[in-house]
């Protein structure tokens, strides 16, 4: 799991005009530093941007990809949309399981890795893509998709 | 001139509204389940689609505006296919499960369905599954029903401000939740309730205890909780009250309610509520008869009056209760008594301030129409948070401010901390140093000169006075200073609103001459956030020591004549005790017997232990109250009073307008004014009060500002100051400067220093037997700042003793990181451990109110949370 803010506070706040105009990148450093949308993740927010705790969770919930629940150290979000189940990502599920034993939504016991399972993100000609933590990979095969996560300790 | 078509029907409009707006004024029906007419069109719900000639599709006439020879329809068999659709859609999750829905039979989709909706639905798939949240004290939520219209939230964020609950998730698994997910957490005003269309948010006070169609009568009343005056229907079943109902068409809250006003009303069905006159028999308090009763306490007063004379008697009127009850105890008092020793709370606060306005600008200088806040250009607020202690007019503030307008705040306003686009939090009695260097900022930007030589005087004398404390930074930076002196440069005609904190202290002339100054300069109106259901309404019917009723001073004896020749008997010149001299005449043995109405003294009054001790020198005290209280626990006669909703009468709330409130509810004691008009007549004096009628009727007669009023002028609400009377013209005596060396504030000894906290959820001794409001705040508290909290190394959670000097007590500390420096909050909750019980306080000589400022406190660490429940 990823660390605790420290005292309950954003290390760095994005600077933008008005104060809701920061929301989106706010809450997007707060998953880079917590890892997923705690209560306490969303209430920094709010106290760092002087807006409604009710407001950060309207955006917070209402997105994808802020996190839900906690996450391990590195979140993979395999696309599962049309084109890359046919290219096989069913087929990559499989083998992610198999390796790492989690199903979509599951942290690996030693907190390694997180696995979710992503609507489609803008891939489908170089099908089955992912995401891991927020470097693109695509035209992923059975071979190279372990080499990829390889490098993610 | 706009000419729309509807349905054949041709409506001409002066200006352009929308076409639902339009349909309704011809009486055409279109069904809504987004759009209110409290909240901004939204076009969501997209059942109120209608077919518009030369357009190709449906359009939403809730956002659709009309246009000059527009032809519309609204019930082709387009568009009632396109409803049926709509509500076919809403009906996939929607659980049908009206019989056990408390919504039934006044809800908007279960009507909309009745009316215009499919008999049957095509969809076979499961619907969504969400039990009830009872995870909240007040609030139930049943998301199943929700059909995300948004009403709720969009009330919450753009009308109440509290921005409490929001739209969680999206799509099929969106729900309407407050931040926690559970407990609202919230300003529990409880308006999403009335505006939610179907049983998704509803109150858990009545919930499963009766149907909408079981409401046996509807009364239009004014609420009894502060001086707003809200007004709402109460809902009546057998002889209760099952609950109160704002509208969007009543009074001048149009439609919102507070917490206080929302769920307080069951103070009325407390307990503690007193039935029978009780008297007290070697020591204890005895059930007793009525005559018993009234014949003891107008003896007794008789027997008083002739052994030391009418000054010995004292009377507290209260601004709980209403105009009659308050005039005939004046009407007791002067007549019958002979004795200008009447006073009340008021006299803390809303009187006094009132009284010094009105020397300076005239008559009726605070009485301006709520409405002109969110109207006006600019918003100065001082001395109490508007949004706590009258919390319908924090909403026009709060209004304002979305506006754009510039507002200007000055204290610790939580309530305001998100509206105010300048918030000055000075230290500790710095206010003064303050606003000095405000109007001295001011002057400099737009000077005046020739037009009024008072002003032009005292602001000389200030400037003269200034000296260092120009300097002053009042615990702020100067850019603080300097940008509220230009958000005020912005304000043409602003609202100046003040609070109690601003009179309840040594120095309360100088700041209330400087916030007359400053309104000057502002071209300013004053408005005086009252409390009190009825603190106009006190003033106004002469319970001031100083006052005859219709605001006439009583050392001017033309104008004491008026009520001499009226009541035939002889009014004192000289000025009557405050509530405070009375206290103190007690105390020395001066004063023999109070005439307690409706006022619970104890917990209200500073230096509780005091109080009690003069109270239990008294020969004779009488309270006359609704609920058995820690005053009646003395009293040697208790007199009980109809509550609230048991009488007639009216209110005049802060804005000077006189309101009726109605009998709701069958009640088993006394009217206030008949209890007393039976001690006079007992002494010998028939006032020939049979109904309230009676008592507006002498009141209109001997009153020069409440001339011909009636309760159907009332009922219209148009009553306003001055009740079509004669207001008083000149100033009545030469007004004296006050004394401006008090200026030089007491320096910030570094020690903490005590303040009331103002509670939302609580209204003293009313509110305390209200279970619903117990519920939102069970138990007293204190609040510190950081600083102090670091200081003293304490933490939330943890438990601290306090201690004043003349009472210590043990209380659970919160952390307010708003709160400067060495302040202390505590609210006036619970009466043995309430802020005034740990308040020593002096006498104001100016409006003989108790100053509360200099209240040293000490206060450490006892024990942490965790402790005492290991313990």
């Amino acid at each position: 799991m990823k660390g605790p803010l420290e005292n309950g506070t954003l290390k760095s706040v994005p600077e933008c005009g008005e104060k809701e105009t920061a929301l989106m990148p706010a809450l997007y450093t707060a998953q880079k530093e917590h890892g997923w949308m705690s209560i306490e993740a969303m209430e920094a927010v709010a106290g760092a941007l002087d807006i409604p705790k009710a407001r950060v969770k309207g955006f917070a919930t209402f997105y994808d990809m802020f996190g839900k629940k906690p996450v391990g150290r590195h979140v993979v979000r395999l696309c599962t949309n049309v084109s890359c189940i046919l290219s096989g990502s069913e087929e990559l599920l499989l083998r992610l399981r198999d390796k790492f034993g989690i199903a979509p939504d599951e942290t690996t016991p030693d907190g390694r890795f997180s696995l979710v399972a992503m609507e489609c993100i803008g891939a489908c000609g170089t099908a089955p893509a992912m995401l891991v933590d927020n470097d693109f990979y695509e035209d992923l095969t059975t071979e190279n998709i372990f080499s990829i996560l390889e490098k993610y300790k | 001139m706009i000419t729309v078509t509807i349905n054949g029907k041709k409506i001409a409009l002066n200006k352009p509204v929308t076409i639902l707006e339009a349909a309704r004024k011809a009486d055409i029906y279109i069904p809504t389940l987004c759009n209110h007419p409290m909240l901004e069109p939204f076009g969501g719900c997209r059942l109120c689609l209608v077919e518009i000639e030369k357009m190709p599709k449906l359009q939403a006439s809730c956002t659709q505006y009309v246009t000059d020879g527009m032809t519309v329809w609204t019930e082709t068999e387009k568009v009632l296919e396109a409803r049926r659709a709509m509500l076919e859609f809403l009906l996939i999750n929607h659980p049908l499960d009206c019989p056990y829905c408390d919504k039934a039979g006044e809800c908007d989709l279960q009507d909309s369905t009745m009316q215009c909706g499919p008999a049957i639905g095509r969809f076979k798939e499961g619907k969504r599954k969400l039990p009830e949240c009872y995870d909240d004290p007040i609030i139930v939520t049943n998301m199943e029903r929700c059909i995300l219209c948004s009403r709720c939230v969009r009330m919450c964020s753009d009308v109440q401000g509290a921005h409490a609950i929001t739209i969680t998730n999206r799509g099929s698994k969106s729900c309407v939740e407050p931040f926690s997910g559970g407990r609202f957490d919230c300003e529990y005003c409880g308006n999403c309730i009335t505006v939610c269309p179907v049983g998704s948010l509803m109150s858990r006070l009545h919930k499963h205890t009766y149907r909408p169609w079981y409401i046996e009568k509807e009364i239009e009343t004014v609420c009894s909780f502060c001086g707003v005056g809200c007004s709402f229907v109460a809902q009546i079943r057998g002889d209760s009250i099952v609950r109160v109902e704002p509208r969007p068409d009543l009074g001048l809250n149009k439609g919102l309610l507070c917490v206080k006003g929302r769920f307080g009303f069951d103070y009325t069905a407390s307990p503690s509520r007193l039935k029978s006159p009780l008297l007290q028999k070697n020591g204890d308090l005895k059930q007793t008869t009525w005559a018993e009763a009234l014949s003891h306490t107008a003896g007794k007063l008789k027997e008083i009056k002739e052994k030391y004379g009418p000054a010995a008697i004292g009377a507290v009127a209260s601004g709980l209760c209403t105009n009659e009850d308050n005039y005939t105890l004046q009407r007791f008092m002067r007549s019958v008594v002979g004795s200008n020793n009447i006073d009340s709370t008021t006299g803390f606060f809303y009187g006094p301030a009132q009284r010094f306005l009105e020397d300076i600008f005239g008559q009726g200088v605070t009485l301006n129409p709520m409405q002109g806040i969110a109207n006006s250009d600019g918003v100065f607020v001082i001395g109490a948070d508007p949004s706590a202690v009258a919390p319908v007019l924090g909403l026009q503030v709060r209004a304002a401010s979305r506006k754009g307008i510039p507002v200007v705040t000055v204290g610790h306003m939580p309530g305001l901390k998100r509206f105010a686009t300048c918030s000055l939090v000075p230290d500790a009695f710095s206010e003064p140093a303050l606003l000095n260097r405000l109007i001295s900022g001011l002057m400099k930007k737009r000077p005046v000169c020739g037009e009024n030589e008072f002003f032009e005087g005292a602001i000389k004398k200030f400037m003269l006075s200034t000296g260092d404390d120009i300097a002053d930074p009042c615990g702020l930076s100067n850019n603080d200073i300097e940008r509220a002196v230009n958000e005020l440069d912005l304000m043409t005609n602003p609202a100046v609103l003040i609070g109690r904190q601003v009179v309840q202290r040594s120095d309360a002339s100088v700041l209330l001459l400087q916030l007359s100054v400053l309104t000057y300069l502002l071209n300013g109106r004053i408005y005086l956030i009252s409390e009190l259901p009825n603190d106009q309404g006190l003033v106004d019917m002469g319970c001031r020591p100083d006052m005859l009723p219709g605001g006439r001073p009583v050392f001017s004896d033309s104008m004491r004549k008026r009520y001499e020749d009226s009541y035939g008997s002889e009014i004192p010149s000289a000025q009557g005790m405050s509530l405070m001299e009375m206290i103190q005449a007690a105390h020395e043995g001066n004063l023999k017997a109070l005439y307690v109405m409706g006022e619970n003294l104890l917990p209200d009054l500073p230096d509780t232990g005091y109080v009690k001790e003069a109270l239990s020198k008294l020969e004779l005290l009488v309270v006359q109250d609704t609920l058995m209280n820690e005053t009646a626990e003395l009293a040697h006669v208790v007199l009980p009073a109809c509550s609230w909703p048991e009488a007639e009468g009216s209110y005049t709330n802060f804005e000077g307008r006189m309101q009726h409130v109605r009998k709701a509810v069958h009640g088993e004691a006394m009217e206030g004014w008949k209890i007393i008009s039976e001690v006079a007549k007992i002494i010998g004096s028939d006032f020939g009060f049979l109904t309230v009628v009676d008592i507006l009727a002498e009141l209109t007669k001997v009153s020069p500002i409440h001339k011909g009023i009636t309760y159907a002028e009332m009922d219209g609400g148009k009553c306003l100051w001055p009740y079509n009377g004669e207001p008083l013209r000149d100033s009545a005596k030469d007004f004296a400067l006050p004394d401006i060396t008090l200026l030089k504030r007491a320096k910030d000894c570094g020690r903490p220093y005590l303040f009331a906290d103002q509670q939302l959820f609580h209204s003293g001794t009313i509110g305390r037997n209200s279970s619903a409001l117990s519920m939102l705040m069970p138990a007293s508290y204190v609040k510190v700042g950081n600083a102090l909290s670091e200081k003293k190394s304490i933490q939330a959670g943890d438990v601290a003793g306090i201690a004043s000097g003349i009472k210590s007590a043990e209380l659970d500390v919160i952390i307010d990181p708003d709160l400067k420096g060495m302040m202390v909050l505590i609210p006036n909750i619970l009466a043995d451990k309430g802020v005034m019980s740990f308040m020593k306080w002096n006498m104001n000589p100016d409006f003989k109110n108790p100053a509360l400022d200099g209240n040293e406190i000490e206060i450490s660490k006892l024990r942490s949370k965790a402790e005492e429940v290991s313990a």
